[in-house]
Formats: C-alpha cells, structure tokens, sequence
C-alpha cells in the first residue's frame, strides 16, 4: 500500500481524497496556488505546498509544478481528482516516468476515452450499441439517401468539422432530406471551411444515464449501477440520481453486463463512468466515456456503500477487485444536488467571502464540501459551493430528505442556487421522474430574462 | 561607487554596516557556549546568526496542520510554518529598500552551480540584474535563477539543499540606488 500520496486537485474532491487516504492510513500531500492559501485542503494535508499562482494554468494544470512537488514530498502516487489533471494521458505518463503511480486508468486508456470518436469506435467494436450515423463524412446526395434509410428518421446532419450549434440541420421527413443536405453543406463551407457533413440519429427526448464502474489490473471489471443526470443546464449537471426511474431490471442488467464486457476487452482499469443517451424508445447509445471518478460519485457511494475513492487507491496498489470492494448491494434512492455559487435565476457567478453557512445533517444526510464560515470563493476555479447527497429506501424518501436537507442548508454572503433545486424538487414531472435533457433549459429559461 | 559609511574601525570589511571581525567574534562566542542561533539589535543595526541545522535529513519544510506547533522535524530555527502564512523562514527583511526574490518554481535548491563548487553568492556580495543567484532543480532539471534587480545580498532565506515551493523567499537584495 502506498506510503504518501499527493492530492492534484483542490475543493470538495481534494478533502475527499484526502479523507480516503487518512482511512487507508497514508501520509497526504496538498498542492494549492496561491489563492487556495487558507483552504481547507491545505489545512487538512499532512503536508502542503504552494505550485503557483491562482491561475490554474499556472499551477493546478502546471505539469512540472505538480511533479516537482511530488519529487521533493517523495510520494508515492498521484490522484488526480476529477477536471485539471485527470484525464491528461500526458501527465499520467510523465508521473510513470517519474515512478509515481497515477491512480486512475493506463495512459494509453485515457487517450483512448479521450478521443471522442475513437473511444465510440473501439467500444462500438466492443459491443456496446452506439448512436447509429454515417461512420464519417456523407459524400453525395445518393449517400445521404442510402445513410438515411439505414439510420431512419429523424436525423441530424452535421459538420465535419463544425461546433457551436452550426452547421447543424435537423430532418424529419424525407422531402426535407436532400434541402438540408445540400444547405449544411454550404454552412459548413462558410462557417468551416470545409463541406464535409456527416449523419447521425436524432436522439429524441434524450436521457442522460452512465453506468459507474470499476476495474483492477487483473483484468476485471466491474458495474456498480447507473446514475440518470438528465437534469443539466447548458450541458453541466445540475442534479444527479440513482437508479434511473427510467431503466427497468432486465434493460440495467443487459446493459451493465455489455459495458463490463466491453471494459474487460479494453482492458479498463481504475474507475470510470460510461455515459449512454436514451431514446424515447428506450434504446440505449454510448455516447462517451469518462476515465476518472466524478463529482456525482457520492450518488453511487451512498446506494451500495461501497467507498469508490479507497478502491481507486487500493486498485492503484494492485490489489484485485475483490479486496479493494467485496460485495456489495445495492440499496434505495440517492439524488444529489450540486449547490453553486451563482444566483438561482440568472445563474450570474457569486464569488466572495461566506459569513454564514450552515450544513444540514440527520439521517441519509451526506454533504461534501470545502467551504465554511469566512472562507472566500475565489473567481479563478468551478463554482461548485458543496454536494447535498440525500439517501432513503426509495425516491420518495430521498426527496423528502432532501427537501428538508435544502430547507437546513444556510449559505450567506455569495448567492446559491439552492433556490433552484427546491424548484425543481417540487415540479411535478420531476417528481413523476418524466424528465429528459431537455427538462432544466426549458425551466430555467424563463426566468433568466 | 561611494561606499556607504557608518562608524567602524579602520580597515574592517564591513556588511550592511556591521564589521565582519565583529561578527567572527560573536561566532566563536555562539561556539563557546553551544549556541544555535543568536540575534541582537543595536541601534540601526540587527544581527541574526543561525548555525546550519544538524538536523539536515529533515523531510520538507511543509505547512502542516493547522494548530501552530511546529513540526516534530522542524529544526529550532525554521518557525512553523502555518498555511495561513505560506511559508517559514525569518521573515524576509521589511526594509523598503530591499527586495525580495522568490522562488518561481517547486524544487530543490541549490547554492552552488556543483556540489563541491563555491556557492554562487554569499551575504555581502553584490550582484548585477541578471547574475545567476542559485539554482533550483526540478524533475531533473537545473533551472539558474537570476536576480532581477542589481544591489547586495543582504539575507539568504533558504538552505542548500532544501526543498522550496513556489513563491519562497531566497534572497534579499538591498537595491543600489540609480546614480
């Protein structure tokens, strides 16, 4: 087991890590910029040591900075929390080459996951269903047809090399098919320089719903469930839970074993969260894969007890998957509500100094924060203030718990959007669980005038 | 360049005002008695003298908890280091004439370009805007670190050898004023 380790992150992720290791009975190391001097983390560590200053370009992501830091503390190993670092092949390379362990998957996996086309191609090899769409760039009008008779309609034609929403042309009907082509193609050339579209399945009332699993580096893998984080505002999560009102038994069952089997053949180590889109048919489409632990993990953690950060360490010292986790079940309702520092209607940033906070407790009750009374937020990282994680036997308790949670949550000094989340948990369609991506723009936007 | 005077013997090479034979005197009497470090003032002048620490295999000089006792390792002379201050040290020198360099990266320093080389500067020496202080290696790496104001090293904050994180004072650099 390893002796020291030092936490590359900050915030709620590193007091997380931090704790884990302290369980574990390893000697922890914090690194902090300058406008981090008086955070918890670095008061928590064993040691602690300043890498720059508040940009985090200039030190959370500075890459000799972190590994320096490492050097002179002599560690062990690294983890990387999630965001920064986590998922930069990069540095997981240069830490091997450093002889310090970096706990999370091989180098060569976070490049795979990271290549977003790649990572659908190689799982798509592995079994697991994928968005149905051209396989590349859409060459003809006779192409496009023979594309949109294999894909069905809707679809959506895009550009190669697009983003930002253009480019981008929605078909419902086969008249519209041969317009929108030729019209994206012409955007496309304006817009990127390139005509080249590709076609891919309108995903209609999409569900956003991954699975959480873990792998050790013997070769196994393993599901811990999945979590629905439909609920997201500009595509950041909002709200989180698990399990999805949306899965039933025999589709949760099917899936999880597809995505362990599609892990194993990769060779997956570590913890990683493999996201699908659902279709309002109930069909499920990878979409993208997340080699790292996540900021919703508590969900998953408070549904089957089982502590994901201690795994992540004790894979990344080699013990096999059924040390580092044993078994486990899985057991009622978790949501999760990530409490930023914006105002709740405008969602304008509220960096500034707390003078009160409050955290709710009692059973089913989980918070995880780095934030207390006086303490600043500083403007230069997320605006994440703290996770409210409220557990019960089933969904209906846990929004109890969590309303009553919300209700005993006092933050002031900067704005929250607790407000928010009390709205939501009072809309009857979230309560119903009919809800899609869609649900949170659509509740948002008219008050954010 | 006119010397800067102050009241001393004839012939004594001088430091910030103090003479050095002066200060020779008070070595042998902090040798004498066993002393691991011995500070006075007199009238304009301070004086603090500190013996290498003997505890040299200590681990970094990091800030540790959060209650201000001092590391069990720390050597007598290093203060705690408490993160709401960022770091040890004798607290660099508040005269507004002298500036302060600190460390821009995290590393080990070193004063020497080589082990058994002499040390770049020393207290006393006077230095040109860009002449290469000390070292401080990281991942390897020997990156020089130059003075970026001309003057004199009146203070060195840090030890051969020892660990520095970002924003560490080294040096304190008394400015020569412009002619």
């Amino acid at each position: 087991m390893f002796r020291k380790i030092l936490v590359a992150n900050r915030g709620e992720i590193a007091l997380r890590v931090l704790s884990a290791c302290k369980e574990l009975d390893i000697r922890t190391v914090a690194v902090y910029s300058e406008a981090d001097r008086h955070a918890l983390h670095v008061r928590f560590a064993d040691e602690a040591i300043c890498i720059g200053p508040p940009r985090s370009s200039d030190s959370y992501l500075n890459i000799p900075q972190v590994i320096s830091a490492a050097e002179i503390a002599n560690v062990d190993a690294i983890h990387p929390g999630y965001g920064f670092l986590s998922e930069n092949a990069n540095f997981a390379e240069v830490c091997e080459a450093s002889h310090i362990t970096f706990i999370g998957p091989t180098p060569a996996l976070i490049r795979m996951m990271g290549e977003k086309d790649r990572a659908r191609a190689e799982m798509a090899a592995a079994g697991l269903p994928i968005i149905p769409g051209s396989d590349g760039a859409v060459p003809d009008e006779a192409a496009a047809k023979r594309v949109a008779s294999e894909i069905g309609l809707p679809l959506m034609i895009k550009a190669v090399e697009g983003g930002g929403g253009r480019g981008m042309r929605m078909v419902r009907t086969k008249r519209e098919l041969i317009p929108a082509f030729q019209t994206a193609r012409t955007e496309a050339q304006q817009a990127f320089g390139s005509p080249s579209v590709y076609m891919e399945k309108l995903i209609e009332r999409p569900r956003h719903i991954e699975f959480q699993v873990l792998g050790d580096r013997h070769g196994s893998v393993i599901s811990l469930g999945e979590r629905e984080c439909s609920l997201q505002r500009r595509h950041q999560k909002v709200l989180e839970e698990s399990p999805s009102t949306a899965l039933d038994p025999a589709t949760r069952d099917r899936i999880g074993k597809q995505v362990v089997e599609a892990l194993r053949k990769v060779g997956y180590s570590n913890a990683g969260t493999v996201e699908f889109l659902r279709d309002a048919d109930g069909s499920l489409y990878f979409i993208e894969m997340n080699a790292r632990i996540q900021v919703e993990h508590p969900v998953t953690e408070m549904v089957t007890q089982v502590d994901l950060v201690k795994a992540q360490i004790r894979i990344a010292a080699g013990e096999r998957l059924e040390e580092a986790v044993g078994s486990f079940t899985s057991r009622g309702h978790a949501i999760e509500c990530r409490i930023n520092a914006e105002h709740p209607e405008t969602f304008v940033p509220s960096p500034g100094r707390i003078t009160a906070f409050r955290v709710p407790g009692g059973p089913g009750i989980r918070v995880d924060t780095a934030l207390y009374a006086d303490a600043v937020v500083p403007p230069y990282y997320d605006s994440l203030v703290a996770k409210l994680v409220a557990h019960g036997r089933d969904r209906a308790e846990a929004i109890a718990r969590m309303h009553g949670a919300l209700d005993g949550f006092v933050v002031e000094g900067i704005k929250t959007t607790i407000p928010l989340h009390k709205r939501i948990l009072a809309e009857p369609d979230f309560i119903a669980g009919k809800f899609d991506t869609h649900f949170l723009d659509h509740l948002t936007a008219a008050k954010e005038k | 360049m006119a010397k800067k005077s102050t009241t001393k013997p004839a012939g004594g090479a001088e430091v910030g005002g103090v003479d050095l034979a002066e200060v020779e005197r008070l070595l042998a009497f902090m040798e004498k008695h066993g002393l691991e470090e011995f500070e006075y003032a007199r009238g304009g002048v301070h004086i603090r003298l500190k013996k290498p620490s003997a505890a040299a295999a200590v681990g970094p000089r990091m800030a540790t908890t959060w209650d201000t006792s001092p590391p069990a390792h720390a050597a007598i002379s290093d203060a705690p280091r408490t993160p709401s201050h960022g770091n040890a040290a004798p607290s660099p020198a508040k005269a507004a004439d002298v500036h302060v360099i600190k460390s821009p990266i995290v590393g080990t320093y070193y004063a020497s370009p080589s082990p058994n080389a002499d040390a770049f500067v020393a207290v006393g020496a006077k230095v040109e805007s860009g002449q290469v202080l000390c070292i401080i290696e990281a991942m390897k790496l020997m990156n020089e670190i130059e003075s970026d104001v001309a003057g004199e090293v009146v203070q060195i904050f840090v030890e051969n050898g020892k660990p520095v994180e970002y924003g560490e004072p080294l040096f304190g650099i008394r400015v020569r004023e412009k002619k």
